[in-house]
């Protein structure tokens, strides 16, 4: 329950703070947010598996954050920005479902 | 090694840390059966909500983000838009305006030079002069000349591939041209197409896809009207070996051509070129300043 509580309340900051960010990050929010994703989604599924650590949770979602946006500022340094991060939301991508079909199954039961 | 990669990727969704931290926890011995102490308990559960407020954060501002970049794009074209409309209205007024003084001055001009003979010889010659230069709008009886592209359905060419089809089912500025010659060459005494005149000085052009007349680009089907006597334009245009090369043509790519003689066509002024170069001579009468004027 806390961490929903803890997601809206970042939602709610953001919308209403809006809080600027260096142009120079702009371009790597998206990518951020697909890997944020991946790992909250890991943590849920994780969680129901009954197998949740709470310092693997913080590790992964910020190596992730930091690592995606890492491979992506890379590709652009190197020119093929747009394909590593088509690469990186493949990858993360197929990771979200895998979890969402496993959180579903947990849920669900199907 | 692809299809393990991607295997791997499909079946490990979830990072191996849990299982391993899972697997590590069920190794330690502990007292309370809880995992660990109640402290570290607590400081997980924080940092657990911390990061997700974290990631809420960070949807929120991307979202906030995309909203603003497609709203700054939208008023962005919304400015150009009207800019463009504000100016071509300016353009209309100014045409309009200059409409107004030009019948102004040929008003002017009529009012002055009708009380002398000789005004009235060099009236004669400026409409006549008007006439040839397409300053005035004629009507009269004539051909219309429809020429249009081929429709993509309708190429049924078993040979030629369909991107040959394609830029041979276009009309292009030759074709016009040819057209446009064979009617003057037929005896046409003013020739439009899609009511854009053709004065002395104007030119058909192809500028990539479109048909450029005076530099203004006209649409297909293209309606090519001449004023003339109706049998004579019709004869003498079916009898030019163009014209025919040109029906064959357009019979084998599919084009439409085809002409029909009308009662009443009007069409309308051509648009004066303008002097750049040459002056009038300081003669001794206005007549001769005047009837240059149109003619270029």
């Amino acid at each position: 329950m806390i961490p929903i509580l803890g997601l809206a309340a970042g939602v709610l900051l953001g919308l209403f703070l809006d809080p600027t960010v260096p142009v120079s990050l702009q371009p790597y929010l998206p990518i951020a947010v697909v890997a944020a994703l991946d790992a909250v989604f890991g943590g849920l599924r994780a969680r129901l598996d009954g197998i949740f650590d709470a310092k693997v949770f913080v590790i992964s979602f910020v190596s992730n954050v930091v690592v995606a946006a890492l491979i992506v500022f890379l590709g652009d340094q190197l020119g093929v920005g747009a394909q590593l991060s088509t690469a990186v939301v493949v990858v993360l991508g197929i990771r979200i479902f895998g979890n969402a079909a496993a959180i579903r199954r947990h849920v669900f039961r199907a | 090694m692809g299809a393990s990669l991607l295997d791997a990727v499909m079946a490990d969704t979830l990072d191996p840390a849990y299982a391993q931290a899972a697997r590590d926890r069920a190794k330690q011995p502990d007292p309370t059966g809880t995992g660990r102490s109640a402290p570290t308990r607590r400081w997980g559960q924080v940092l657990v909500a911390l990061t997700m407020v974290v990631a809420g954060l960070l949807v929120a501002v991307t979202y906030h983000h995309a909203v603003a970049k497609s709203q700054g794009r939208q008023q962005v074209r919304a400015a150009l838009i009207s800019d463009i409309r504000h100016v071509s209205g300016m353009t209309d007024d100014l045409a309009a305006q200059l409409e107004d003084l030009r019948t102004q001055v040929g008003a002017t001009r009529k009012q002055l030079l009708a009380a002398t003979t000789v005004g009235q010889q060099a009236l004669d010659e400026l409409a006549r002069a008007e006439q040839g230069a397409a300053a005035v709008a004629v009507t009269g009886p004539g051909l219309l000349v429809t020429l249009a592209n081929a429709d993509p359905s309708a190429d049924q060419d078993p040979v030629g591939g369909t991107a040959q089809e394609n830029t041979g089912g276009r009309v292009r500025d030759g074709d016009m041209q040819l057209v446009v010659n064979a009617l003057w060459d037929a005896g046409a005494e003013a020739v439009s197409i899609n009511g854009q005149r053709l004065g002395p000085t104007s030119a058909i052009r192809f500028a990539g896809e479109a048909v450029l007349v005076d530099f203004r680009p006209v649409a297909n089907p293209y309606k090519i009207s001449a004023i003339g006597d109706p049998e004579t334009l019709s004869s003498r245009f079916m009898a030019n070996p163009d014209v025919i090369a040109l029906a064959s043509i357009s019979k084998a790519f599919g084009l439409r051509f085809e002409f029909a003689q009308e009662d009443e066509l009007s069409l309308p002024p051509a648009s004066t070129p303008e002097l750049h170069v040459a002056r009038a001579d300081r003669l001794e009468s206005a007549a001769p300043s005047a009837g240059a004027t149109p003619g270029g």
